[in-house]
């Protein structure tokens, strides 16, 4: 039913290729032949445009960010907690992307604040994050479960004088996480010894024993699109600083989800395909889950800030998301691989080549802006006729 | 040494607790809070002596924290508030009343609003079967009281403060008025203030509002998604609560919230949900209200900011003995 225990903790998980048809795999980035933006750069320019002439800089969720990427939550994943998450931290930073915090950190790891920064503590990635992030670029996102409700995390993050300078330059916001890829309909899950289930065992499920460990479980919440509305209401109301973004799974009614949260206030919504996901999830939910593709098709021409996940590890998919309606894309088990290969450098690296990936691409769609790609731009097998009608319109 | 104005921290002990000034306010205050108690006696109400800690609280607003504290290896919270406490005495007495100490870690950004404290008192109201019109009209009735005996009985007080009691001329002489919170926000926002439909009024419209009246107004009728899961969603207007915030003028702002309450089981549940909770962690008071608790109407006003609305003081905290400011460290 489960990936093998003996790799809890030491392997990242997620969906296998090719368990699901993906969509976005199959389908295409499809040049014209005739460019008018490359006869505006060239203009403007007075010279032939090349790759290096296309600006990647925009803005995601109210936030400035120098490429349209962001670092996606890691959640409480044993392997995202040992230091990991605050190396990827100060990357990301540095990189002048956003970065969101995942939940049940702080009842996974504490909150480091009486105790002093520990490893893996939600304050530790965020002063990691503080410390390296250049003026005007970036913002923190910090998630809360139901689980953290208890702990309170949003308003200790709200009230705590490590965030102040993020505040105070409007680059903190709170997630509202409804669900996830990787698992949908369920909430979090993670493998822990059967000392640490007893002293958890107020707040979580730990009912089923695997191997040595303990499956701990989150409950998934329980949403209505009256519940989804007012808690977005309640978060603005409460932390009106801050933004709001709210994390959707890949469900059927992704596309209503998404409205109610924008028409609500949300500053973005993150849509997880099922192709997500860096942690602990049954086997069976391999096959769960609406395809990122067809969440991005359901939800049509965004009315807000749509961000995408799952499965972003090279340019050519991150280009077909932002076309499909995208404005950024989520980095996530392949941020934590590359930050994992290199402690001090590994993320750098990674986004440095997909925004080269994405500078070729874009350019040769005879694009120049990070947020000038339209569904015109990817064409799906089967759907020749589409293209047609985008070229000769 | 000359007393610090508001806009400076407050001073040491010695200089605070000994300045004529901060006698002169906690003696009013003594005198208010007796005030109060004599008149809500007098209506029938008992007085109960609140809880400090539980296993959940009022889960709050506007970015508080709460604090934890380590119940045998529990946690548990100071009372930010009591009022899932009150509902639950309604089942021994139908009126009580608490003076109920409170702390909040309010975010920072409220260090200098003159109004806030992390730790404070309210003169937390509960009465059974109540409307809001009821519990509006023994807040006008308790508030006019004490400022009468106030200006009647302490005149010279006020004066030695500089306070003027004329003040309190249109306080005394005519009812409070009443504001939706929809006409707040329309009048706020023909006076060029951005202010969101959804939230509670902020603190500069408030500020706003405040300085436009000259008596105390009932700021009424507040959205869902403003408030706590607790304040009553109207059965004939969804989505708007039945609740109130009591005004005062001049620019002193909000001195009390108050509300019909919810009480239905199921209700309550899908209001925790929509305000973000976790209904898990409210067992003991879920499980009372599944087995029945009174219909009630209530409210709790700020001792401290009452007491600074009356006296005329710059901050809050020059109402309380030892203040403690958001996120300023102090004994």
């Amino acid at each position: 039913m489960f990936p093998p225990f003996e790799e809890y903790g030491t392997s990242l998980f997620g969906a296998p290729s090719g368990v699901s048809p993906d969509l976005l795999e199959s389908a295409r980035l499809v040049p014209p032949v005739f460019v008018p933006r490359r006869l505006e750069k060239l203009i403007e320019l007075g010279r032939e445009p090349l790759y290096g002439d296309v600006s990647l800089s925009t803005s995601i969720g109210g936030f400035a960010s120098s490429l349209p990427l962001y670092l996606s939550a890691f959640g409480s994943t044993r392997v995202a907690g040992s230091g990991l998450g605050a190396a990827a931290s100060a990357q990301a930073a540095w990189l002048g992307i956003p970065m969101v915090i995942g939940e049940n950190v702080v009842p996974t790891h504490g909150h480091g604040r009486v105790d002093g920064a520990s490893a893996g503590t939600l304050l530790e990635r965020l002063r990691a994050y503080a410390d390296a992030v250049p003026d005007g670029l970036g913002g923190v996102v910090v998630q809360q479960s139901t689980e953290d409700a208890d702990a309170e995390v949003w308003n200790l993050v709200y009230s705590d004088p490590s965030a102040l300078p993020l505040l105070e330059s409007g680059r903190l916001a709170f997630e509202l996480k409804v669900g996830q890829g990787a698992k949908p309909g369920l909430g979090g899950m993670t493998l822990v010894d059967s000392s640490v289930a007893a002293s958890v065992a107020s707040l979580y499920a730990v009912d089923q024993s695997l191997g040595s460990g303990v499956l701990r479980s989150s409950s998934p919440g329980t949403f209505t699109d009256e519940i989804l509305r007012q808690q977005i209401r309640l978060m603005r109301n409460n932390f009106p600083r801050a933004g709001v973004w709210v994390k959707l799974p890949p469900g059927r009614d992704v596309g209503v989800a998404a409205s109610v949260a924008w028409a609500a206030g949300a500053s973005a919504v993150t849509v997880d395909g099922a192709e997500g996901g860096s942690g602990w999830a049954p086997l069976s939910f391999a096959a769960v889950g609406l395809p990122l593709a067809e969440c991005l098709s359901r939800i049509g021409t965004p009315a807000g800030c749509l961000l995408a996940s799952g499965r972003m590890w090279e340019g050519t998919r991150v280009a077909k998301v932002l076309a499909l309606g995208a404005r950024a894309a989520g980095l996530g088990r392949a941020a934590l691989l590359a930050v994992d290969t290199d402690p001090r450098a590994g993320l750098v690296r990674f986004v440095e080549a997909l925004a080269l990936e994405l500078r070729l691409l874009l350019s040769a769609l005879g694009q120049y802006r990070a947020d000038a790609l339209t569904p015109d731009d990817v064409w799906f097998p089967g759907q020749a006729e589409r293209v047609a009608e985008g070229v000769l319109s | 040494m000359s007393y610090p104005d508001a806009a400076t921290a407050p001073p040491d002990p010695r200089t605070h607790l000994t300045a004529e000034r901060t006698r002169h306010v906690l003696g009013l205050q003594h005198r208010m809070l007796a005030e109060a108690r004599a008149f809500l006696g007098a209506r029938g109400f008992t007085e109960l002596l609140p809880p400090v800690i539980g296993p959940v609280t009022d889960p709050g607003g506007r970015g508080a924290k709460q604090v934890d504290v380590d119940f045998y290896g529990h946690r548990y919270k100071l009372m930010t508030s009591a009022i899932l406490y009150k509902q639950a005495s309604l089942l021994g007495f139908s009126k009580i009343f608490y003076v109920a100490p409170n702390v909040r870690l309010e975010p920072l950004e409220t260090t200098n609003t003159s109004r806030h404290l992390a730790e404070f008192h309210q003169l937390d109201v509960e009465v059974a079967g109540a409307s809001r019109d009821d519990v509006l009209g023994l807040l006008q009735d308790l508030v006019g009281h004490v400022v009468r005996r106030v200006v009647e009985d302490a005149g010279d007080v006020l004066e030695a403060l500089g306070r003027d009691s004329g003040a309190f001329a249109d306080l005394l002489g005519g009812a409070f008025g009443r504001l939706s919170h929809a006409t707040a926000v329309e009048t706020l926002r023909e006076l060029g203030h951005p202010q969101s439909a959804d939230a509670e009024i902020d603190w500069a419209g408030e500020a706003i509002l405040s300085e436009k009246h000259a008596r105390p107004f009932f700021l009424v009728d507040y959205p869902k998604g403003s408030r706590g899961f607790y304040d009553r969603e109207s059965t004939s207007s969804p989505g708007v609560l039945r609740n109130f915030d009591l005004i005062a003028p001049e620019g002193y702002g909000e001195l009390c919230s108050g509300s019909e309450r919810e009480y239905d089981y199921g209700r309550i549940v899908t209001r925790m949900r929509e305000t973000g909770e976790n209904p898990a962690k409210y067992g003991w008071y879920l499980d009372l209200v599944r087995s029945g608790i009174p219909a009630s109407a209530g409210f709790g006003l700020g001792v401290q900011r009452f007491t600074r609305y009356v006296a005329g003081l710059d901050a809050v905290w020059q109402a309380t003995a030892f203040p403690k400011l958001p996120g300023v460290v102090s004994p």
